[in-house]
């Protein structure tokens, strides 16, 4: 069993570079969308066979046991080649929530499904009326004998047509004091009768997100992780990592490559209106790169990202949307045009990177919570 | 802390510069901060000389300046830090334009001139100033028409006039760039010379910025500073320094000017609660200090590029990327500033004016935003051909 953390940085990443550049599939990268499992289930087991399907778990549980900064130039290099996200809610989420919380039954029946590609996950949070105000959530599980009985309803549920489990936040005590104190986190199996899934088409005609519908769905008791009422700070302690990855430049890097490519066949790169926007661009992202860097480093020598991180998720989700609504003006008529366009010497989807760049800015906490966040835990202004 | 014992301590170059920053941060607090440059304003020169000779004590002065000339050697890091110290005071001493800018010129052209002069400005009893630019403002080294004659004798004499001398009055002599026969030369001319005259404007800060008119002043080749390559090499690579510096000098001033007006928020009551619990200024505010980062990092890269690989695109490219973002974050920054303020905000009596001035000053000397997006274009452009060939 190698080691990975006792390696040099570089060779780690030169290692993994290798790995994805050689075995990853081509027509495959740089997705605009969500890959469906169908697309995405042969990369999901050639992951899984290398024992790289999760390179956050510990090696005792089947993961690479990444140190936090190996484990950053993991994903450096997974979105520097352009390497689509597989469901990954098991290995992101569900994992390290299990092994954290999780009761030995839980880790020893769930873990290894989701390595094998057995369990897919996705992950039931939102609901109509509970988004950026999450604590308002309703669906409710009472307690019947040995089991919770679930009704209400979860939505923007990313892929949850390809799940085979829903981990979930759902009121347990709908007369807690404060909002927060009634939640607790459930696994259910989606083939549990009365689950019903409605998938919903985004703007781009793409079915991402679905609705997810609860009506008196019966889970085993021990399917709670944590204890009963505790789910909110359990689910609140996993936020702080994502906030750096949803934060990286390679996605606004790239997506600046092909606008470059995109004007270049249009013979407008020297025009000077094009090259001043592009250019003021260019220098958002460099310096996007840099502060990616800053924080980088604070994972790298092993200390844990303050709330000043939010900062990245803004900057790269809203660079790259600006670098979006510009492919669109500098695509000119071929600016309305659906799908990937021939610029002649290179094919670019437009509308794709277009659309794509809407949703950033609104998952993950959306931008204006995360400007919540700072002004009150960096700024310190008040409530 | 004096500068001049640190080369001898055995405390590691990060500990360093924390000192090095508590006694700028010392120094700022002692002297009353933005109500110095207040106090200093109108007057001429608009600085005070008693403060000049302390830097000159405490080692300021001689930071960037090689060993060979008295100087501490230290590196382009550690001058960024007074100049972002000062900076956040509004510090009106000329410690970019005469040490960096202009004895930084006859640093890295060397010679016997470096020699006599650069000692007596680390000792803060000489302020010179570098005159390079010209009326049309460009900011190419070797846009002069300032021209270097030579008579049917065989003397040489200086012609010409150069705009944009930040201190021109309180200096004693000018670096000057001109033409001769075989291209670009650097002269020294000490200000009493015969035939150099000064006019001035005030600048935002109330600080004078000259306007030097060379009417065939007399010189010799003991004044040669440098010639050709050597001279280009030297006033470029002076130029890229007191960018990076101005750069630095900006990131303080937002910082404080940030800091000033988050207080200020807290503070400010209306409607019954603290106008910062309002939204609509909080996410103002945080994106202001989303701004300061950025400069922060950009600064941070620019320093790194320089310090590394001198005069070469990908430093220039980076410096001016700091230069672009720090006038554009800081310019920002203050005005946002005023606004969030409201009326205090506008009135002299506030300190946020000294600061909008500053940055008015520091943004458009050594090229504003337009001017350093712009050169990054060129020289992205260079390199996309390079690699397209």
């Amino acid at each position: 069993m190698t080691d990975w953390n006792a390696m040099d940085d570089e060779d780690f990443r030169q290692d993994v570079r290798r790995f994805f550049e050689q075995k990853y599939p081509e027509q495959l990268r740089y997705p605009l969308q969500r890959l469906r499992w169908a697309e995405i289930k042969g990369w999901y087991l050639t992951l899984a066979e290398k024992g790289w399907l999760a390179p956050n778990w510990p090696v005792e549980y089947g993961g690479m046991g990444l140190s936090p900064a190996k484990f950053l130039i993991f994903l450096e290099e997974q979105e520097r080649w352009g390497v689509a996200r597989t469901p990954d809610m098991g290995m992101t989420m569900v994992g390290p929530l299990l092994i954290k919380h999780g009761t030995d039954e839980q880790k020893a029946y769930y873990l290894p499904r989701i390595l094998r590609g057995e369990h897919i996950w996705c992950q039931g949070y939102s609901e109509p009326n509970a988004g950026s105000d999450l604590a308002s959530l309703k669906t409710s599980a009472i307690i019947d004998g040995d089991e919770f009985v679930i009704n209400g309803q979860k939505t923007w549920t990313t892929l949850a047509q390809d799940a085979t489990h829903i981990f979930m936040l759902v009121r347990t005590d709908p007369q807690s004091r404060k909002k927060q104190e009634g939640i607790s986190f459930l696994l259910v199996d989606c083939a549990s009768p009365g689950i019903t899934v409605r998938p919903i088409a985004n703007i781009a005609g793409h079915e991402e997100f679905c609705e997810v519908f609860f009506d008196n769905v019966r889970v085993p008791k021990e399917n709670i992780v944590g204890e009963i009422n505790q789910g909110w700070s359990i689910a609140k302690a996993m936020l702080s990592f994502e906030r750096i990855t949803l934060g990286s430049p390679k996605q606004s890097q790239y997506a600046l490559g092909r606008l470059e490519l995109l004007a270049h066949q249009r013979g407008i790169l020297e025009d000077p209106v094009f090259l001043d926007k592009f250019t003021a661009l260019q220098l958002d992202v460099a310096d996007l790169a840099s502060a990616y860097a800053r924080f980088a480093d604070v994972v790298r020598r092993g200390e844990a990202l303050g709330p000043d991180v939010s900062l990245l998720k803004i900057w790269a989700t809203e660079t790259y949307a600006r670098i979006s609504n510009l492919m669109v003006e500098a695509a000119g008529a071929a600016g309305a045009m659906g799908g990937k366009i021939d610029f002649g010497a290179a094919q670019i989807d437009v509308l794709g990177n277009f659309y794509y760049a809407r949703p950033a800015p609104i998952y993950g906490g959306t931008n204006e919570i995360q400007r919540n966040i700072i002004a009150k835990n960096v700024l310190g202004l008040p409530s | 802390m004096n500068m001049n014992t640190m080369n001898e301590s055995h405390v590691d170059r990060d500990d360093e510069r924390r000192l090095l920053k508590d006694s700028v941060r010392a120094f700022v607090e002692r002297t009353g901060g933005a109500s110095r440059a207040r106090a200093l304003r109108r007057c001429s020169p608009g600085f005070d000389r008693s403060v000049w000779r302390e830097f000159a004590d405490l080692g300021w002065l001689a930071v960037t300046l090689p060993e060979a000339y008295g100087g501490l050697n230290l590196s382009l890091a550690e001058m960024a830090i007074i100049a972002e110290g000062l900076g956040g005071a509004v510090a009106p001493e000329p410690v970019i334009e005469a040490v960096s800018l202009a004895a930084g010129v006859l640093s890295h052209a060397g010679g016997p001139l470096a020699e006599a002069i650069l000692p007596q400005v680390i000792a803060g009893t000489l302020i010179p100033a570098l005159a390079w630019q010209e009326s049309t403002g460009s900011y190419s080294p070797d846009a002069v028409a300032t021209k270097v004659q030579t008579d049917s004798q065989g003397g040489l004499s200086l012609h010409g006039v150069k705009a944009f001398v930040p201190y021109a009055e309180a200096s004693d002599g000018f670096v000057v760039s001109a033409t001769d026969a075989c291209g670009l030369v650097l002269f020294w001319v000490p200000a009493s010379a015969a035939g150099v005259t000064l006019t001035h404007h005030r600048l935002a800060t109330g600080a004078s910025v000259g306007r030097v008119t060379f009417d065939h002043v007399p010189v010799t080749e003991d004044n040669r500073v440098a010639s050709a390559d050597t001279a280009a090499r030297a006033l470029g690579l002076a130029i890229e320094e007191a960018t990076v510096l101005a750069s630095a000098a900006l990131v303080g001033l937002m910082s404080r000017v940030l800091d000033i007006t988050v207080e200020y928020l807290k503070v400010r009551v209306q409607f019954g609660r603290p106008i910062g619990s309002f939204q609509a200024l909080q996410h103002r505010a945080v994106d202001l200090y989303i701004q300061r980062e950025l400069s922060n990092a950009a600064l941070a890269d620019a320093i790194k590029e320089l310090s590394a690989n001198g005069n070469s695109s990908s430093a220039h490219g980076a410096v001016s990327r700091a230069k672009a973002r720090c006038s554009d974050a800081a310019l920002l920054i203050c005005r946002e500033a005023v606004q969030m303020h409201g009326a205090i905000g506008f009135t002299d009596e506030y300190d946020l004016g000294l600061y909008l001035n500053r940055a008015l000053v520091y943004s458009a000397w050594l090229g504003n935003s337009d001017h350093h997006r712009r050169r990054y274009a060129t020289y992205w452009k260079d390199r996309a051909q390079g690699v397209a060939a």
